[in-house]
């Protein structure tokens, strides 16, 4: 269950009962006006929102504003949700949706200061890339993780997908969504997820290839 | 290297574990076969594998200030649900009729306990009549009981008292036991830190069947049912300064409750469509001015503010 592999232990031991007694308990409080409630709600969920919401509009700063808003929009629209989904699907539509919408917006910025700063991989990075992607090597994804050049340049190459392609890359891969689940918080449907998936990933691979050239 | 679309979406599937039975197998003879479909689906895997490692961002602190500072002087969600959608008069005369129903509960409830009180069943002996007090057991004897819960959800509401009890500070003095169908907590501690347990457990009380509460008297007689007992009123009968108090306050609120239960409010309830019912749901009684001890023995041991409760949770 790779999405529990991300939360907290509390939140794993609630999840797996047949109801989130947690999720539900605090969703009810929040109604009733209950601040403490409405506090844990947002620290439980925060830093993955938050996470996803960064890797998706590539602005720490936007992605804290873009984060604050997604908890505000949860709580003022907490009486809309009507546990047809998961609070944690609804939760994560309205952060996506958000970004979507933010990113669409300053679509005009975002590429103009990529062209700016385009292609200044160092030779330390390329070669670094260069030997992750030979067909020999197995990396350890835990050292790949301490491996700044590597990172960085996988974050450059990630803010050069379409809003729709990183979106789904950042649901599936980094979040670690079902595709089921990433068809709920997107909207779309099963069919949609794996072909944008995988243009994404096929698009990810020919960005990463275009450095070493 | 250029792939068939449909090839790529089924080695990306295979990638995320998102395939058949059938279709796994069919693409495990595949890889073995083709080396050209083996080595694709090496790149697709190595593209997964860095996006999954990249290390996870921390959300800035301020970010619940923030959202506490936006929310602040804005309608709460459950006043909006209120005031949206109904007509004004539909809205009002459900409440009106709750307001009703409520009012005379409560004063058949006081009357009831001023009547109780000073009467009393046969069959129930008075408490000074129970009570031989023998000075050392009143004064150092805390509140022991048990507290027996049932729910539809065990394991969901066992993990959540579980997940209290840790955040509570109480992982030390529980002793937990499991069986299949039943869980028990066994609690030695501290008033204080069982109100602190009762506050967060009233969180789950209404996915909850049943709560009676058993307040010992092995000193008086047989044990002390209150059913359908709340949170608050637990903490009241545990804050108690003497065991018959405890008993006293105890039987007040069996008869209290019993009351509540057999009044006409839930038909009313019944008959009203419409509307959030956690808004009418009638208040349990709580005992208030003199029937709450405020008197405290001077020179009380600490043992009579240790609580030793049993909480049997089943289904």
């Amino acid at each position: 269950m790779t999405e529990a592999a991300n939360t907290d232990i509390r939140y794993q031991r609630a999840s797996n009962g047949p109801i989130s007694v947690d999720d539900a308990v605090l969703v009810r409080q929040c109604r009733r006006g209950d601040s403490a409630a409405m506090e844990r709600l947002v620290l439980k969920y925060q830093n993955r929102i938050y996470n996803i919401v960064l890797r998706i509009c590539a602005n720490p700063d936007d992605a804290a504003e873009l984060t604050q808003e997604t908890f505000v929009k949860i709580i003022e629209n907490l009486n809309t949700f009507e546990g047809r989904s998961s609070f944690y699907t609804w939760a994560f539509r309205i952060a996506v949706n958000l970004t979507l919408n933010y990113c669409q917006r300053n679509a005009k910025l975002v590429l103009r200061s990529l062209d700016a700063e385009e292609e200044q991989h160092d030779r330390q990075a390329r070669q670094v890339l260069k030997e992750f992607l030979s067909d020999e090597s197995s990396p350890d994804p835990a050292a790949t993780a301490q491996n700044k050049e590597l990172y960085e340049v996988a974050l450059k190459a990630l803010t050069k997908l379409d809003d729709a392609q990183r979106t789904v890359i950042v649901l599936r891969d980094i979040e670690g969504m079902s595709y089921t689940r990433i068809a709920e918080v997107l909207g779309v449907e099963l069919g949609t997820v794996r072909s944008r998936l995988s243009r994404a990933r096929s698009k990810l691979r020919q960005i990463l290839e275009a450095v070493l050239q | 290297m250029r792939q068939n679309p449909d090839i790529d979406e089924l080695l990306n599937s295979f990638i995320d574990g998102e395939l058949t039975a059938g279709q796994k197998t069919e693409i495990e003879r595949l890889i073995t076969r083709n080396e050209n479909i083996a080595q694709r689906l090496r790149q697709l895997q190595k593209c997964k594998m860095l996006m999954g490692s990249l290390p996870r961002a921390e959300a800035p602190v301020s970010i619940l200030e923030g959202i506490k500072a936006s929310l602040d002087g804005r309608t709460m969600p459950v006043e909006r649900q209120v005031t949206s959608h109904v007509p004004a008069v539909k809205r009002h005369l459900p409440a009106r009729r709750v307001l009703s129903t409520a009012a005379m509960i409560g004063l058949v409830a006081v009357l009831t306990a001023v009547i109780y009180t000073t009467v009393g069943p046969e069959t129930v002996p008075d408490v000074a009549e129970l009570i031989e007090p023998r000075a050392g057991v009143v004064a150092t004897s805390g509140f022991s009981g048990r507290l027996e819960l049932r729910t539809s959800a065990l394991v969901a509401v066992d993990a959540f008292i579980n997940s209290v009890i840790e955040d509570s500070g109480l992982s030390a003095p529980v002793v937990p036991t499991r069986r299949q169908d039943k869980r028990i907590y066994s609690l030695n501690c501290s008033r204080e830190d069982l109100n602190l347990l009762l506050v967060n457990l009233e969180y789950i009380w209404d996915e909850l069947d049943l709560a009676t509460l058993f307040v010992n008297t092995e000193e008086f007689g047989r044990p002390v049912a209150v059913e359908a007992v709340t949170t608050e009123q637990i903490s009241e009968i545990v804050d108690q300064d003497s065991p018959e108090r405890r008993v006293k306050v105890a039987k007040d609120f069996a008869a209290l409750n019993s009351i509540a239960e057999h009044l006409p409010g839930k038909e009313v309830m019944a008959a009203i469509d419409d509307g959030d019912r956690s808004l009418i749901t009638i208040p349990k009684p709580v005992l208030t001015g003199p029937q709450k001890t405020a008197e405290k023995p001077s020179g009380q041991a600490q043992g009579a503010k240790m609580v030793h409760l049993t909480i049997v949770v089943d289904w």
